[in-house]
């Protein structure tokens, strides 16, 4: 055993890029004897008549690990390449020494007929430029230099591949060809056929140990995903396998793959989602139907895949309350034929704080519930969320606890924000819970027509959890629906002010969703009862402040 | 041994009181800033248009447009169905072809209103002695009438603002061509 493992290594070491050398050779001292063993125990384990045959169909050496259901990081080792395959199998032949006929050149020039080139990281760039990877490591190079340069700071990553359909098609046909002709022997009825890795996950096998070194974090579920699309021009598209009592029927539309008709539709690619229906529908053929409908051999492949290599964070969120002390600034950005209305919005001046310290995209801003333009938000505050699509960083509660400051030291005290902090998606959920029964509490600015009286303070003061009827006030009713909604007003209480006889303050809590302007004037009577109607006499209101939105969410710890 | 947890309550509820006295600060208004009488909701939010004599001697109607085109259609004081001593006995939106009391608007594309000009009819006004016929005024579509001057015609009669609407209407074309004889365009302080 040891005795093979030194002469193949050195003969198959492939040169390298220099840049690329000493990071490469940092992975593989520690690994190199151990990994290439064990990628010699497993090509031995092979059936070797088989692995020959798929080799001269043109399919790539980490393809046919897959098929035969090899998993793990063996799928990194720069080492494989159709020779140590090769060299093995002629071992298990001949029993002798390694055969020198397998010194070949190690290059493969020819494109894996099954994954396009994709498990040999050959592959056009952005630019159209073929780009050929040496080894996973060089590909995983590629990609961190690429997440460093956009300027992310991560902590873990997440790699999500997708490939053309058409390598699915391709699966089927080979396995179709291996289970006709191997099908009555013994280590085929084993299944390993039946637990082949797509090619996807043998590419996230491949890269995901070398990039764990590079990027200095483990890969698994985060928030931060690298996406590789592989796309390829003017291969076959499947369009629909249904499958019916007669068998299978396929509908082919596009040109197959040696033709490159420059007319025909470009690129061709393929989600996920995609995937899961096109295996679907190859599940539920029949084999022997598909011979009129699968072509084997595979043809040939003269063009490498179309990568487009897509670094993106989730949306994070930031939760707190804020509060509005001006009676000029709307909730949101509200703009009306090129003008602005109000001086300013809630929206902006918190959003505006925070999406550039993450070197987000952009911010979107969600609020439970809202207040007009002319309406001060005061006591607790609001809760509200606002969500950064694609921030590079994410700031530690240090620093979030400076936005807070920030925010609340500008010059023009418009808005404020207490308990701001990052939150996950359970902070969506906290906010819209139970929304519409959270009750609300408001001081409103009242005058009447008449001189108050102390009864008045009594007869307020005595309504509990009255029910009123709203028609939809007249000032919204070009944009709502025309409805009666009934509404509680749980408790009120006059509080005089001193020096008038007839304003006062009219404090009250209400349920969610109910109109406290309309509650007072009485929207000419469509809203009812309303404070007019109760006291008898023309009620108008000048100004309206929130002064609680009971909710548990985003409170001070 | 200090007690700290009773220590940190205690200051916790005087933090409490010091915001509840701040916010009650900000809400209580300076009284010099107050109007003796302020502007009403009709003032503030509607432009008020009066038509007298509309397409009939006497018949003063009004009509208050809101900013977001809606318009809100009634009789004027003047209006001569006031001067019968008897005052308005009775409201009926039977008139033309259907009854515009039945008509059930829906949704926010406001759909089943009907479109009307402004010389349809919408309702019947009656006292003891005469009949006299409300039109619209204004060309829109109808959202709602007040149906409750059906059971109690007499809310007319108290002149109270509030009560005499007749029906809202949303209208995209108030003060656009309307110049005619039976038009005035004029705002008015009730």
């Amino acid at each position: 055993m040891a005795n093979a493992n030194t002469n193949n290594t050195e003969a198959e070491h492939v040169s390298i890029d220099s840049e690329a050398a000493h990071v490469i050779s940092a992975v593989e001292e520690c690994h190199d004897d151990d990994d290439v063993g064990a990628l010699h125990d497993v090509v031995q384990g092979l059936p070797s008549h088989a692995v020959k045959d798929l080799l001269s169909v043109g399919v790539c050496t980490r393809c046919i690990l897959r098929l035969f259901g090899i998993r793990g990081n063996i799928y990194s080792i720069s080492a494989i390449s159709p020779s140590i395959l090769n060299s093995v199998i002629g071992e298990q032949r001949h029993g002798e020494d390694i055969s020198s006929n397998s010194k070949e050149s190690e290059f493969e020039e020819v494109l894996c007929a099954l994954c396009l080139g994709i498990l040999q990281f050959t592959y056009c760039d952005d630019k159209e430029i073929p780009v050929k990877k040496e080894s996973a490591n060089d590909m995983a190079v590629a990609i961190s230099e690429l997440v460093k340069r956009e300027g992310y700071q991560i902590d873990s990553f997440s790699l999500e591949v997708s490939v053309p359909p058409i390598i699915l098609e391709n699966e089927h046909s080979v396995r179709l060809y291996m289970k006709r002709k191997y099908g009555t022997e013994p280590w085929f009825q084993g299944g390993p056929f039946s637990q082949s890795i797509s090619a996807k996950d043998a590419l996230k096998f491949s890269l995901a140990k070398p990039l764990e070194t590079l990027l200095d974090c483990k890969s698994g579920i985060s928030n931060f995903r690298i996406g590789l699309t592989f796309s390829h021009k003017a291969s076959k598209v499947v369009q629909s396998v249904a499958v019916s009592k007669q068998g299978c029927k396929r509908i082919k539309t596009g040109n197959s793959i040696d033709s490159l008709d420059d007319s025909v539709a470009g690129d061709i690619k393929c989600s996920d989602l995609a995937d899961a229906t096109v295996e679907r529908s190859f599940d539920g053929l029949q084999d022997n139907e598909s011979s009129e409908c699968f072509k084997f051999p595979l043809q040939k492949v003269n063009d490498a895949c179309h990568l487009v290599l897509l670094c993106q964070r989730t949306p994070i969120y930031f939760g707190g309350r804020y509060l509005k002390y001006s009676r000029n600034v709307s909730q949101t950005r509200w703009i009306i034929d090129d003008e602005r209305m109000g001086e300013a919005s809630v929206e902006e001046i918190i959003g505006s704080n925070i999406q550039p310290l993450c070197q987000g995209d952009n911010y979107k801003f969600h609020a439970a519930g809202r207040e007009d333009i002319d309406v001060r938000m005061l006591g607790s505050g609001r809760p509200f969320l606002v969500e950064v699509q694609n921030a590079h960083r994410i700031p530690s509660e240090a620093f979030v606890r400076e936005i807070e400051t920030n925010i609340n030291n500008l010059e023009n005290k418009l808005v404020g924000v207490k308990n701001l902090k990052v939150v996950g998606i359970e902070g969506w959920t906290m906010m819209r819970e139970g929304e519409a029964e959270k009750q609300k509490q408001y001081a409103a600015l009242v005058w009447i027509s008449r001189p108050l009286e102390d009864v008045d303070l009594d007869s307020i003061s005595s309504l509990k959890d009255m029910q009123i009827l709203q028609g939809t006030p007249i000032r919204v009713l070009h944009r709502r629906s025309p409805l009666q909604r009934e509404k509680i007003i749980h408790w009120m209480k006059i509080e005089r002010i001193g020096g008038s006889s007839q304003y006062f303050l009219l404090h009250l809590c209400t349920q969610a969703g109910t109109y406290i302007k309309e509650f007072v004037h009485g929207d000419l009577g469509r809203t009812h009862p309303s404070i007019g109607s109760i006291l008898g006499c023309r009620a108008e209101i000048l100004q309206l402040d929130v002064t609680d939105v009971k909710m548990d969410c985003f409170l001070t710890e | 041994m200090k007690d700290h947890s009773v220590d940190h309550t205690i200051n916790l509820e005087h933090e409490q009181e010091q915001e509840q006295d701040s916010l009650h600060r900000i809400l209580v208004p300076d009284v010099r800033d107050l109007p003796l009488t302020p502007p009403s909701a009709i003032e503030s939010n509607f432009v008020s248009y009066f038509a007298p004599d509309f397409t009939k001697p006497g018949h003063d109607q009004y009509v208050y447009r809101h900013a977001n085109g809606l318009c809100v259609i009634g009789l004027a004081r003047t209006h001569v169905a006031f001067k019968d001593t008897s005052g308005i006995t009775a409201v009926d939106f039977n008139v033309g072809k259907s009854d515009r009391s039945g008509i059930k608007v829906t949704g926010k594309r406001k759909k089943n209103a009907q479109h009307f000009e402004s010389n349809s009819a919408l309702c019947k006004v009656n006292t003891d002695d005469a009949s006299y016929i409300v039109r619209c005024c204004v060309k829109g579509s109808l959202l709602e009438v007040n149906d409750r001057l059906i059971k109690q015609p007499g809310l007319l009669n108290s002149l109270i603002e509030k009560d005499t609407l007749l029906l809202s209407c949303q209208n995209q074309q108030i003060g656009s061509k309307s110049r005619g004889r039976y038009w005035a365009l004029k705002s008015i302080r009730n």
